[in-house]
């Protein structure tokens, strides 16, 4: 969940939005952090290349949970 | 250093687009083609640290992400620029049209590149860069010639995936933009005789070949900071084909 935060303040940033503090499972990728369908695409990037995988390839993703199911990762602070 | 990625770089004119980009300071060129000339070779030995190669067949479409954009040029490399300037001709009348050619040409002319133009975004993306694609395509998408529609049409649909890349992409700084060139002397246009090609010619303002020469600088402008401003625009380099 850290890592993901910091890959999507790296994006934020990038873009000139405010940065976030902290995300939950529940929260939404586009009314919560802020992200439009562009900010997304380099999200997917940034997390593709540090864990191998492309989270978009096969449908649809709104949520943070959904991000971390894919990832196979624990739910946890770490 | 600003790394460009270029298609076809063995002979004609991506070979071309090589030398003189390697004329420039700064600049590392990543080219792939399937096989190697001599002067390619040649071109190599004098540039070892600014020119790399591989060996890539653009038809084979599902190793593009893991050859090219991860063993060759590597993730952790920025991209700054692509040449999509690799590509077949399949000549023949609309009425001997046969699927398999067809689809062999649709791999390499467009299939490919769009697939490759797919990670060189997400490289932009990637390393935070304002990078330029700049699509060859051909002045038979604006003129008609007999027996180049299949060729031609592979070449409309790489202007119009051009066209709306830079709409998609450009609030982000990138850019992309067709070189619509004219007939130049290669080994793609060696088949056609002597009256082809006068024909062809007697089409132009200036009747005389378009010179590789002439098509590199613009492509080479094109890659540059010079051309900020200029995105989503086919650019003519046809010995004036009006
Ligand atoms: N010549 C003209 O009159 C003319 C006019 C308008 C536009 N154009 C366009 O200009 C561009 C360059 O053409 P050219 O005249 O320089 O052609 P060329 O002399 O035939 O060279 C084509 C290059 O593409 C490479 N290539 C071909 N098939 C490939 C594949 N499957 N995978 C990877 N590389 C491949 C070739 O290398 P390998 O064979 O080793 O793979 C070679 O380096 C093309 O997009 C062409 O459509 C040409």
């Amino acid at each position: 969940m850290k890592k993901i935060l910091e890959l999507i303040n790296i994006v934020l940033e990038n873009r000139d939005k405010v940065k976030l503090e902290e995300i939950s499972e529940s929260s939404d990728l586009r009314t919560d952090c802020g992200l439009d369908s562009l900010d997304l695409a380099e999200l997917t990037v940034r997390i593709e290349a540090e864990y191998d995988i492309d989270i978009f390839e096969e449908g649809v993703i709104t949520t943070i949970g959904e991000i971390l199911n894919k990832l196979d990762l624990e739910k946890t602070d770490e | 250093m600003k790394n460009i990625l270029i298609s076809g770089v063995s002979r004609g004119l991506g070979l071309e687009i090589t030398k003189s980009l390697l004329k420039k300071e700064n600049i590392c060129v990543y080219g792939f083609s399937r096989a190697k000339t001599k002067e390619f070779e040649f071109l190599k030995e004098k540039n070892p640290e600014k020119l790399k190669w591989m060996s890539y067949d653009m038809s084979n479409i599902s190793d593009i992400r893991n050859k090219i954009f991860k063993e060759f040029i590597g993730l952790k490399t920025p991209l700054h620029g692509f040449v999509n300037n690799a590509a077949i001709s399949y000549d023949d009348i609309i009425t001997n049209l046969n699927y398999e050619p067809l689809l062999k040409m649709y791999k390499i002319n467009v299939f490919g590149p769009m697939m490759i133009t797919k990670h060189v975004i997400r490289q932009f993306l990637l390393h935070n860069v304002k990078g330029s694609i700049v699509h060859v395509s051909s002045i038979s998408a604006h003129t008609g010639y007999k027996g180049l529609a299949m060729y031609a049409s592979s070449k409309g649909a790489l202007e119009a995936f051009s066209k709306n890349s830079a709409r998609e992409w450009g609030e982000r700084g990138i850019r992309s933009n067709s070189l619509v060139a004219g007939f130049m002397e290669t080994d793609m246009s060696s088949t056609l005789s002597v009256d082809q090609k006068n024909r062809i010619f007697k089409r132009t303002s200036m009747k005389v070949p378009t010179t590789k020469r002439s098509v590199s600088e613009t492509i080479i402008f094109l890659l540059s900071e010079s051309a900020e401003s200029i995105t989503g625009q086919n650019i003519h380099v046809d010995s004036g084909t009006i």
